[in-house]
């Protein structure tokens, strides 16, 4: 649940999308789920010339399992509530293993 | 606690599930792209919390660069797990009459319409040849590049599925 | 290893499994090799248990087929803030010492 609490904190921000066919999409994050799939608003594709079927297309909605790279912006991520965070949800993924 | 969790429920209460992503897609025409590299445009009429959906009126367009064909293929019923994604246009209208300028936004209804001005419609023989020599070129490439990472000490794990 | 304690799990400096020393490089410079014939080096600030990564001024060198002289060559790319989707992950060490 880390990164998906993370990304809320990054909605409405602008970042690009870097899938694993190595198609890049800029966009305004608005929303994203459990499985970190991700919907982008407005978004512009990055090398356009190579995908011409996407030219019309203002939001899309990308399934987590086909992103390689999210691009973000530096300035609004807290790296040291990150790393903390990190700490907490490691020591309750080995305290959730170690109880079964 | 989740240290972040404080700083997400500051926000509106937009539901963040996969249903509340695609719930504003439903009874538009949409573009999906699959894996396989398919791109089908048609109307969403379901979906799940799996992203698997039901597309109506489904036509698929055969991309090869610039040059583009259509097939109309009828009703889908797509695993989520293929989904690569779901994406939604926007077409403007402009009606100028005399004293007022009206801009309205229409859901889209015609996939030719929507083809964009950089693309060329084809034949189906004719995109099916594009789409041959595309691949044949490709796997040469990706042979060639795989007997050379193979000789630094990478492993290949290319996945025929990760074609789009 | 079926008999760790619970009071060892919730010690940050006890190392009992191989995503505790991914914790140990938190705030560090960390080399990560990715599915695709990819490498990154960036600063780690946050990890999980799937390996989804997020990184900091980061180096990323992807190896390519060069066209035309049918070269495999290397292209580096620089990245302020950049997260990583685990299922990519194939390994994640300190820097290599080249």
């Amino acid at each position: 649940m880390l990164f998906f609490s993370f990304y809320k904190t990054l909605i409405d921000e602008e970042v690009i999308v870097e899938l694993k066919n190595d198609m890049s999409i800029r966009g305004t994050l608005k929303s994203v789920d459990q499985f970190l799939n991700i919907k982008l608003d407005d978004i512009s594709v990055l090398d356009e010339i190579k995908y011409p079927h996407l030219s019309s297309v203002k939001n899309v909605f990308i399934r987590g399992s086909v992103v390689r790279y999210v691009h973000l912006p530096a300035a609004v991520v807290d790296t040291t509530l990150l790393e903390d965070a990190s700490r907490k949800e490691a020591a309750s993924q080995a305290a959730k293993a170690g109880g079964r | 606690m989740n240290p972040l969790a404080l700083d997400a429920a500051a926000l509106p209460s937009i539901i963040f599930t996969t249903a509340a992503q695609l719930v504003d897609c439903v009874d538009r025409r949409l573009l999906v792209v699959l894996r396989d590299g398919r791109k089908l445009i048609g109307i969403l009429r379901s979906f799940d919390q799996y992203a698997n959906l039901v597309l109506q009126d489904t036509v698929e367009r055969i991309v090869v660069g610039s040059l583009y064909n259509d097939q109309p293929r009828g009703v889908y019923i797509i695993r989520g797990e293929n989904v690569v994604l779901v994406g939604q246009t926007v077409r403007l209208c402009l009606i100028f009459m005399i004293v007022i300028a009206i801009i309205v936004l229409t859901p889209m209804q015609d996939p030719e319409k929507e083809a964009t001005p950089l693309m060329k419609h084809v034949s189906l023989d004719e995109i099916f040849e594009a789409q041959q020599q595309e691949s044949d070129s490709r796997r040469q490439r990706e042979e060639l590049k795989n007997s050379k990472l193979i000789d630094i000490g990478f492993s290949i794990d290319s996945q025929a599925e990760d074609m789009y | 290893m079926a008999d760790v304690t619970t009071a060892d799990q919730l010690d940050d400096s006890v190392v009992s499994e191989p995503l505790d020393l991914v914790r140990l490089s938190l705030s560090e410079r960390v080399f990560v090799k990715l599915k695709g014939d990819r490498e990154i080096r960036g600063t780690l600030h946050g990890y999980d248990s799937h390996c989804n990564l997020v990184l900091s001024e980061v180096e990323e060198t992807v190896y390519v087929m060069d066209d035309d002289s049918d070269v495999l060559k290397t292209i580096k790319k620089q990245s302020e803030m950049l997260f990583v989707r685990g299922d990519a992950v194939v390994l994640i060490s300190p820097p290599q010492r080249t």
